[in-house]
C-alpha cells in the first residue's frame, strides 16, 4: 500500500472487490424497490416527521417548565407570608404613645430580623413588622 | 427515407429524482432504489449485515434515506450518503440483535465459475476479510469499504462521514494494516 491509498496486496485487493458481490447479486432489486415504495406509502411521512420533531418539543416544554418553576420559587421567596397585616391607615407616629405602638405591634406580630429605622421619616404603612419592632425598642429605651 | 430514430432521453440525475420524490413521485423513489440497491447491498454485506437480513437492511436504509431526504444538501453523491445511512442501520441492527455475522463461505463455494481450488481460496480470503472488518472500529471499517470496495476518493469519503480527507486516509491505512494480518 502506498500513500496514494492503493492496495498493493493482491489478495486483500481481490477480496475487497469480491466482498458482498454474491450477496448483492441475490438481491431482487425490483422487488426491493416495490417493497420500499409500499412501505413509504403505508407509513405516512408525517409519522416520521413527528419522530424528529418530538425532541424539539420536549426541549421547549422542558424550558417552559424550568422558567415557570423558577418564577414560582422566586415568588415564594419574595411574597409576604400568609396572615400578613392589612394596610393600615396613614397615622402620624408622633400621635402615638409607646403603649399604643406596643399594642399595634402585638396585633401584627410576625417573625423577622429587626432593622434600624428612624420614626421621623416614615409613616406606619411604610414599615414592616420588624421595623416597627425596632422602632418600639428605640422608644422604650428613650422612656 | 428511413424514419428518424427517436432521440435518446437522458436519464434523470439522482438530484432530480430526489426532488421528484419530495414532490410526491413514488416512481422516482423506486428508480433510486433500482440504481443503488446492489452497491448498497455490497456495502452492507461488507459492513456486517447478515445475508439472511440483507433485503430488510437495504429496505430500511432506503426508507430512512427517503424520510431524511430534506437534510441531504448534496455535500456528497447520493450513493455515498446512502451508504453512510446504511452503516447506521447495520450498527442499530447489531445493537438490537447482537448476533455474529455468518460468512457465506458455502454459498461462494457453490459457484460453478472458474477453478474450484481458486474459488475456494478466494472465498476463504473473503471470509477472513469479512471477519477482519467485523473487528475493526466502525470508522476504519466504513472508510475501508468506501475506498476499497466502492472506489471513492478521500474527499468524497470525508464529506460523507463528516471528517477530513487526511483523517480518512489515516483510517484507511490503519484498516489495511490490520486487515492484511487477517487475509495473508
Amino acid at each position: 500500500m502506498n500513500d496514494d491509498g492503493t492496495l498493493h496486496d493482491a489478495t486483500l485487493q481481490d477480496a475487497a472487490r469480491r466482498l458482498g458481490v454474491t450477496a448483492a447479486e441475490r438481491l431482487d432489486v425490483e422487488r426491493t424497490a416495490q417493497a420500499v415504495v409500499a412501505r413509504l406509502r403505508a407509513e405516512p411521512r408525517a409519522r416520521g416527521a413527528w419522530v424528529w420533531i418530538q425532541p424539539a418539543w420536549l426541549k421547549i416544554a422542558a424550558a417552559l417548565v424550568i422558567v415557570a418553576g423558577a418564577g414560582v420559587v422566586t415568588r415564594a421567596l419574595w411574597r409576604e407570608p400568609p396572615g400578613a397585616a392589612a394596610p393600615i391607615e396613614t397615622i402620624d407616629l408622633g400621635d402615638l404613645s409607646a403603649a399604643q405602638l406596643s399594642e399595634l405591634l402585638r396585633s401584627v406580630e410576625r417573625p423577622g430580623a429587626p432593622e434600624p429605622v428612624s420614626w421621623q421619616d416614615v409613616s406606619l404603612e411604610d414599615l414592616s413588622t420588624p421595623q416597627l419592632r425596632a422602632l418600639l425598642a428605640s422608644l422604650d429605651m428613650k422612656t | 427515407m428511413p424514419p428518424a430514430e427517436p432521440a435518446a432521453v437522458p436519464s434523470p440525475t439522482d438530484a432530480a429524482l430526489i426532488a421528484a420524490w419530495q414532490g410526491g413521485d413514488e416512481q422516482a423513489a423506486a428508480e433510486l432504489v433500482r440504481r443503488h440497491a446492489r452497491a448498497l447491498a455490497r456495502f452492507l454485506a461488507g459492513a456486517g449485515a447478515p445475508e439472511a437480513d440483507l433485503d430488510d437492511v437495504v429496505q430500511e436504509t432506503f426508507i430512512r434515506a427517503f424520510r431524511a431526504a430534506g437534510s441531504f444538501r448534496g455535500q456528497c453523491r447520493f450513493r455515498t450518503w446512502l451508504l453512510t445511512i446504511g452503516g447506521n442501520v447495520v450498527k442499530d441492527a447489531h445493537r438490537h440483535a447482537k448476533r455474529a455475522r455468518v460468512v457465506p463461505l458455502a454459498d461462494d463455494l457453490r459457484s460453478t465459475e472458474g477453478d474450484p481450488h481458486e474459488r475456494a481460496v478466494a472465498a476463504e480470503a473473503e471470509g477472513r476479510l469479512a471477519e477482519g472488518l467485523r473487528r475493526l472500529p466502525r470508522m476504519q471499517r466504513e472508510v475501508f469499504l468506501l475506498r476499497a470496495q466502492q472506489g471513492l476518493e478521500y474527499d468524497e469519503i470525508a464529506a460523507a462521514l463528516g471528517s477530513t480527507p487526511g483523517a480518512a486516509r489515516v483510517h484507511y491505512h490503519h484498516a489495511v494494516k490490520r486487515l492484511k494480518e487477517y487475509v495473508k
